[in-house]
């Protein structure tokens, strides 16, 4: 192992950590409108809405990368589209499905009763959603939002195979000037886990936090996972 | 190649993701149920071990891993071919959440139940395996078929070392013959097919159990 296998790595993480940040930023106005949607009163919407997210639930993310790349692409060669970006739409496309399935369980899970308490006042349906509901779920949604960020970190590294020069295909080019796979690619591990590490450990806590005060769990079994 | 030779190309990809996910699922809930108790029963150092062992490798890309394993151990002369480095590798990369799971199904045992096993003269290990285990079976169904749900997804990673798993073959067509919508159709298709109920199941599946532990 050299210094400067940190330096070129470094520079990777840098990619890693953008591509990241832009699709959970993204994730999350996707997957708040899936949410919406999926508790509508229109039938039609709340089923539209809840069977385009089981499919994107259905398909793996690394097949989103590859048909973004490979089919995309082909049909939009001449924009010069940077991978970079067909990397952010198929990860929040991929990330945002879970994303809103945790957002929906956090507004199922305000009582009813709020909803009859806002109507009582006068609000209508779409203001009590947005000034009485959603600020109520939005604290016990935040677990979840952290453990959705960690697993878009990770999956982040599935941007490599579409030619995407963040932390995972800088280390394959490492590897193939340096025949080290098994040194490059343990650095590579501790790059991540560096970064994921204290995440975790917020995650537990803003668990722990959002339980004790609420006295309520929602249940990530079915979404904890990708 | 016609739509047709490409349905029956990324069907017998298809076998072989199945082939993946089935022998990880199998080792993930194994090795899945070995991190647990050992974290259950062990002595402290076993205990910090599994904790740890398990918390690395939830840290980690499962594409990370792989790479590990398959390009990697070669050169320490351990040389396993590409479908049995993705079966161990995202299996034992699941069990590591399975683990997480399976603590959390044993907790939903009162704690007496392990008392009047230890008084009835079980040690820890046969308490834990005669009294606790098997109610707590219950709620392991959902994050089990859960975990399967989940590798059958993983198993398009076992593409990027070459085993001819569903996307693998995919992208082959892809670039081979420009069909890019019919395989892009085809694998949404077959996934969709495969997950969509699996997904609706598990939901109904966690609701039953979740209504039996707080009535």
């Amino acid at each position: 192992m050299q210094w400067s296998w940190l330096h070129i790595l470094w520079v990777g993480l840098q990619v890693t950590l953008r591509l990241s940040l832009y699709t959970i930023g993204f994730s999350v106005v996707v997957a708040a409108a899936f949410a919406v949607a999926s508790i509508s009163r229109w039938r039609l919407v709340r089923w539209t809405a809840r069977f385009v997210v089981d499919l994107l639930r259905s398909i793996p993310i690394l097949a989103l990368l590859i048909f973004a790349y490979y089919g995309l692409g082909k049909y939009i060669a001449s924009w010069h589209v940077d991978p970079f970006w067909m990397a952010v739409g198929a990860l929040t496309l991929g990330e945002a499905a879970f994303l809103s399935e945790i957002f929906r369980a956090g507004l199922e899970a305000i009582p009813r009763t709020q909803w009859e308490a806002a109507e009582s006042l006068g609000f209508r349906r779409t203001s009590a959603l947005a000034r009485i509901i959603a600020p109520q779920a939005v604290l016990p949604s935040i677990p979840g939002l952290v453990n959705m960020s960690i697993f878009t970190f990770k999956d982040s590294s599935l941007a490599s195979v579409i030619a995407v020069p963040e932390v995972t295909q800088v280390a394959n080019q490492l590897v193939s000037e340096t025949f080290k796979p098994l040194q490059v690619y343990l650095l590579l591990a501790g790059f991540y886990l560096v970064v994921i590490l204290p995440f975790t450990a917020l995650a537990g806590l803003a668990e722990k936090a959002v339980t004790r005060y609420y006295g309520l769990h929602v249940d990530k079994a079915s979404i904890a996972r990708n | 190649m016609t739509t047709g030779e490409i349905t029956s190309d990324l069907l017998h990809g298809g076998v072989t993701t199945l082939e993946i996910a089935a022998g990880a699922w199998a080792v993930s809930a194994t090795v899945g149920l070995a991190f647990a108790m050992a974290r259950d029963v062990g002595m402290l150092p076993v205990r910090l071990a599994a904790a740890s062992v398990t918390a690395l490798l939830r840290s980690t890309p499962q594409l990370i891993l792989l790479y590990l394993v398959f390009f990697g151990l070669p050169s320490l002369g351990i040389d396993v071919g590409g479908l049995t480095a993705a079966i161990v590798v995202l299996g034992v990369a699941d069990a590591s959440f399975n683990a997480e799971y399976y603590r959390a199904s044993l907790i939903t045992v009162p704690r007496t139940q392990r008392d009047a096993g230890m008084s009835l003269g079980f040690s820890r290990l046969g308490t834990l395996a005669f009294v606790v285990l098997p109610q707590a079976m219950l709620y392991m169904v959902a994050p089990l078929l859960n975990s399967f749900l989940s590798l059958l997804k993983t198993a398009t990673l076992a593409s990027a070392i070459g085993v001819p798993e569903i996307l693998y073959r995919g992208q082959n067509d892809m670039q081979l013959t420009g069909h890019v919508v019919a395989v892009i159709a085809v694998v949404i298709v077959l996934y969709g097919v495969a997950c969509m109920p699996l997904i609706r199941f598990i939901s109904v599946v966690e609701r039953r159990a979740r209504e039996r532990l707080y009535t």
